[in-house]
């Protein structure tokens, strides 16, 4: 807006004038200026400008200074005592400094941050386009040689204390950027979330850790009628014997000239303030915390100083509701702050003239209410409305008159002081009741005349052709609890206006924190907090944390049941994790049914399987591994719970080696488990050419099954695998038990489970190389281990014995081919088709050589 | 009013199965104290608040399965943590001698920057006491450890010990916590920023370049 002012100087000016602020200069007098921040090609300037009262034009104003912002300019804010008070500012370029004071609100607040920004962006200083308005300027200013130098640098946040030196603000400003950024990631929505409940804590609790104290709060009311002060305030400020704590005072028509109204700007803000502040109770020393003005609503807001520490959050507004219902003729001016523990919200307004226009004047009320919005501490609460503080203290000329008496009749109720009878008349007292206007709200009695209308000077009424009815415009209203009005009165002394000014001293009760009580009831809540936290946590109860699996046998399934039942507040997911440095959540033998999961309120059965099979079969029976695990059951954002989970496991003949069990002449199971841990690494002689469950099931179809149809083409039952198993394992039987498929599968089985095929893994690739050279292959078979070679001969020699009987079994050598090479010619990884048909093409050599 | 919470620690309970970490832990954030003892199988933690110079300090406590089958397993928390207690039961020699065993896992598993704090625990059962008082202080002074006997029985230092394992951390990141804290003055986490500068990298340099 002071922008404007700038417009004639130069259209390169408005072009590029980025802010602008009106400021004073705080030198040997106080002298105000507009100061225009402004940007060229990146590069940033202040312009210091002169100006007239009034400026209107570019005429008003002269160019005083220019300061580039360069790394010889610096911007120190002085920290200040009063949050809300007017913000002191030093600027300093090369050995100049500058004090200046920028009032109090979001436009300095904006213009400060656009500087500190163009400073953060400088650049390798040029500033050649400042040469052609330095001519103009007629101050100190001209444009220094280039400074290449890191210059001083200091700066403050909101007076929170003094960064200084070089690099450390360089390290500074670099960490805000990269921490901001961090501190979105950051962002946990528990944390916000856990101070919220701490406030809305502490705020139920307010009476635990608060007393009410009484202060005294002065409140006075003057239409100036745009007068300048011509006489004390004295007798208006300080009737009182004591001296009040706070004052709240509020004039209307400061300034009636066109100039205020348009540019809002008046000499006689200055007048006024300086009027007040001597008027003040000499027995006290007073801050002022705040001044705010609408065109000529103002209102000044003093605190004792032992006060000023107290208050807090300092916000100030204005509302106009005059022509276009925006303009600042009519309106209000407001301040709200937090004093000790208590929020408080005082308005000044000036409501629409004229007898018949009480209705515009409860809008003008509904107005000011809805649209004064006071900005937020925490930027993502709502703007806080008038009426949402717990204490309102309202003032100014309402306007509200005295209606449906003749003015002659009016002036006879003054004179006999009959004011009961004559407030029935008055328009806001109607209003009042009738709730349309200031709900909630309450005045004093009036025990004082009409403020209104006098001639100017006097004490006489108006005398002039309108002959205004006297009525009572200048009241002073509150709302809020533990107010007790101690005076409410008029000032006929004062004759500076055609009004004259009102006051009430109201004792207000302030709710004041008892630091110790105050601490107390935190930490309760930040240990009930912390409690609630605790129980919230996902937490279960297992059925079992240790599970025994005793004789586990080569590929039985078994199963047992970990029941987790939640026992927490919660619904929670769990999940059982990886351990460190393992592929998996469990051992391969192991499974857990489900794996995850999520478990709302009741309880959860989870089937921890156990299954040997020919992968895991080896190691076991050879003890190079146990039945052994430890799940880790993990609760997301909660507790971890250990399942140890062990078995004992039957050693097998399905999963030994050829060679292990060519050296057991006594079934498996009867041998102690040293021994049969020494058999696997023993390189003894061999007690026996072949393994005897090889014998034994071989033998068994040999003599019973060499005409049995689709023999090992039919699958078995598992139950007799079991027994067959268990036969070959304990030696229990002489013959095998079951069916003859059912052992035609356990031989498959056993040859698939051998840890090492018949034919090794070490010459699988040779077998795949000569697969069509029958001599090759015989020769890779006659240089076998003896034990694998015996096997190999064993079986080729009962496979081509059944092939004799094809007419009964109808078994040929091609599906006698693809059957055994898969298990006897298999590689230790995954086989691709051509490697199939070629182990295919191997075995075949051995099955059709002797059967033509 | 001030701002409620500044930082987010992971201290870890950790000593023998039966030294009392869980009733510590117990003592410390309920005040409640159940003298029987039930195994920790797993690993179980609860959050407290503590106010240290002024700053709001959340701390998540760790209590880890004490039995040795399980130490395996409890090694892979010890790298989330910032402060460590070494428990022992001074009324069992055995678990004082362990100590070392525990603090040289700590120096193979845990951050570099981990404080620690040894305690021995049940100073009340002063009949049964086989690890005299100055054992205890002579072993913390040749770690370079901060040393207090307890008693979640009696509640005798159990605020003192976790407070000053939490002073301990909080002085142990004070400069990277200054430098976040100027800025965005409200809350963060060290536990979250060690997550992020996993993927910064785990450089020293990086780190630097990444925090301040």
């Amino acid at each position: 807006c002071q922008c404007h002012r700038i417009i004639n100087i130069n259209i390169f000016l408005t072009k590029y004038c980025k802010h602008a602020v009106q400021c004073l200069l705080l030198d040997n007098v106080m002298e105000s200026r507009l100061l225009g921040l402004v940007e060229h090609i990146k590069e940033h300037a202040l312009f210091l400008f002169t100006h007239r009262r009034m400026a209107i034009t570019g005429n008003d104003v002269t160019l005083q200074e220019i300061i580039p912002i360069s790394y010889d300019f610096s911007s120190f804010v002085c920290p200040c005592t009063i949050l809300g008070a007017d913000t002191r500012v030093r600027l300093t370029f090369f050995n100049e400094k500058m004090e200046c004071k920028l009032p109090f609100g979001s436009q300095t607040r904006l213009f400060l941050s656009e500087v500190n920004r163009a400073w953060c962006g400088k650049k390798a200083p040029k500033f050649d386009w400042l040469t052609k308005y330095q001519k103009n300027s007629k101050g100190l200013g001209s444009v220094p040689p280039i400074a290449t130098s890191v210059g001083k640098i200091t700066k403050t946040g909101n007076g929170q204390g003094t960064v200084k030196g070089e690099g450390r603000n360089e390290l500074v400003r670099s960490s805000r950027h990269t921490v901001s950024n961090k501190a979105q990631m950051l962002t946990m929505p528990q944390f916000g979330l856990r101070d919220n409940l701490i406030k809305c804590e502490l705020l139920k609790n307010e009476e635990a850790y608060t007393y009410i104290q009484n202060f005294n709060f002065f409140l006075g009311t003057y239409n100036v009628n745009g007068q300048t002060p011509r006489e004390s305030l004295r007798p208006w400020l300080s009737a009182t014997p004591q001296p009040p704590d706070f004052y709240c005072v509020g004039f209307q028509e400061l300034d009636l000239s066109k100039e205020a109204f348009f540019f809002n700007d008046t000499p006689k803000e200055q007048e006024w303030m300086k009027a007040v502040s001597e008027g003040l109770h000499p027995d006290a020393k007073y801050a002022l915390v705040k001044l705010v003005r609408l065109v000529g609503i103002m209102l000044l807001f003093y605190v004792k100083k032992e006060h000023a520490k107290h208050i807090s959050e300092v916000e100030a507004e204005a509302v106009g509701t005059g022509i276009m219902g925006r303009m600042g003729n009519k309106g209000a001016v407001a301040v709200r702050f937090q004093f000790h523990n208590s929020d408080l919200c005082v308005v000044n307004s000036h409501l629409a003239a004229h007898i018949e226009e009480y209705e515009r004047r409860n809008q003008d009320y509904k107005d000011i209410c809805s649209r004064m919005l006071f900005r937020q501490q925490d930027p993502t609460l709502p703007p806080l409305t008038i009426l949402k503080h717990s204490i309102v203290l309202w003032l100014g000329d309402l306007n509200y008159r005295i209606s449906e008496l003749d003015v002659d009749y009016v002036k006879d109720l003054i004179l006999k002081k009959d004011f009961e009878t004559l407030h029935n008349y008055d328009q806001l007292k109607r209003q009042m009741d009738e709730e349309t206007v200031f709900v909630g709200f309450m005045e004093g009695e009036i025990d004082f005349q009409p403020t209104y209308k006098y001639d100017t000077g006097s004490d006489y009424w108006d005398t002039s052709e309108k002959c205004r009815v006297p009525a009572w415009c200048d009241r002073i209203l509150w709302r809020g609890k533990n107010i007790v009005q101690q005076y409410y009165q008029s000032h006929m002394t004062l004759r500076t206006s055609d009004h004259k000014p009102v006051s009430s001293l109201l004792e207000i009760g302030i709710k004041v924190v008892n630091e110790e009580a105050y601490k107390k009831t935190f930490e309760d809540i930040v240990r009930s907090l912390d409690k609630l936290e605790n129980e919230c946590i996902p937490s279960v109860s297992v059925s079992q944390s240790e599970f025994h699996f005793k004789d586990v046998k080569f590929m039985q399934h078994r199963s047992e049941t970990l029941k987790l039942h939640n026992d927490g507040q919660v619904p929670c997911q769990f999940e059982f994790i990886q351990k460190l440095d393992e592929p998996a959540y469990c051992k391969p033998w192991l499974t857990a049914n489900p794996a995850k999961g999520f478990l709302a309120q009741a309880s959860i059965d989870i089937d921890l399987e156990v299954f040997v099979n020919r992968s895991t079969a080896p190691e076991l029976n050879s003890g190079q591994q146990q039945l052994e695990d430890i799940l880790v059951l993990h609760l997301e954002r909660g507790k971890d719970y250990f399942i140890s989970i062990t078995g004992s496991y039957l050693p097998s003949c399905f999963g030994s080696s050829i060679h292990t069990l060519c050296q057991m002449r006594e079934p498996i199971q009867e041998m102690p488990l040293e021994m049969i841990h020494r058999l696997v690494t023993s390189k003894r002689s061999q007690a026996l050419d072949i393994p005897k469950e090889i014998w034994m099931m071989v033998d068994h179809l040999y003599r019973n099954a060499s005409k049995q149809e689709d023999l090992f083409q039919q699958p078995g039952l598992r139950s007799e695998f079991e027994v067959i198993r268990d036969c070959l394992d304990t030696g229990t039987l002489d013959s095998l038990p079951g069916s003859n498929h059912s052992v035609a599968e356990s031989l498959l089985l056993f040859l698939d489970a051998l840890p090492d095929p018949v034919v090794p893994f070490s010459v699988y690739q040779e077998c795949l190389d000569c697969s069509s050279n029958i001599g090759q292959c015989k020769k890779i078979i006659s240089l076998l281990p003896q034990c694998h070679k015996n096997v190999f001969n064993y079986l080729t020699a009962f496979l081509r014995e059944l092939l004799k009987n094809s007419a009964y079994n109808r078994l040929d050598v091609n599906i006698l081919a693809t059957i055994f090479s898969a298990l006897l010619v298999r590689p230790s990884t995954k086989q691709d088709q051509m490697e199939k048909r070629k182990t295919r093409e191997f075995f075949q050599h051995f099955l059709i050589q002797d059967s033509h | 009013m001030a701002k409620q919470y500044d930082v987010l620690f992971r201290l870890l309970l950790l000593g023998d199965s039966g030294v009392g970490k869980t009733c510590l832990l117990c003592r410390f954030t309920d005040n409640e104290f159940h003298p029987s003892h039930i195994s920790t199988i797993g690993v179980d933690f609860k959050m407290k608040t503590l106010e240290i110079d002024g700053i709001k300090v959340r701390t998540q406590i760790w209590d880890t399965a004490g039995q040795e089958r399980y130490q395996t397993i409890t090694k892979q928390y010890y790298r989330r943590a910032q402060g460590i207690f070494l428990v022992y039961d001074i009324t069992s020699e055995r678990s004082f001698q362990h100590i070392m065993k525990w603090a040289s896992d700590i120096d193979e598993y845990a951050p570099d920057r981990v404080q620690k704090v040894l305690v021995g625990n049940k100073s009340d059962e002063q009949e049964k006491r086989q690890v005299a008082t100055e054992q205890g202080n002579k072993l913390a002074k040749a770690y370079g450890m901060d040393f207090f006997e307890t008693s979640a029985c009696t509640n005798h230092n159990i605020t003192e010990s976790f407070t000053r394992l939490a002073e301990l951390v909080l002085q142990a990141n004070k400069k990277d916590l200054e430098a976040l804290r100027v800025s965005i003055n409200d809350k963060l986490s060290l536990a979250d920023l060690e997550e992020e500068e996993r993927v910064c990298g785990s450089h020293d340099d990086v780190q630097k370049a990444c925090w301040c």
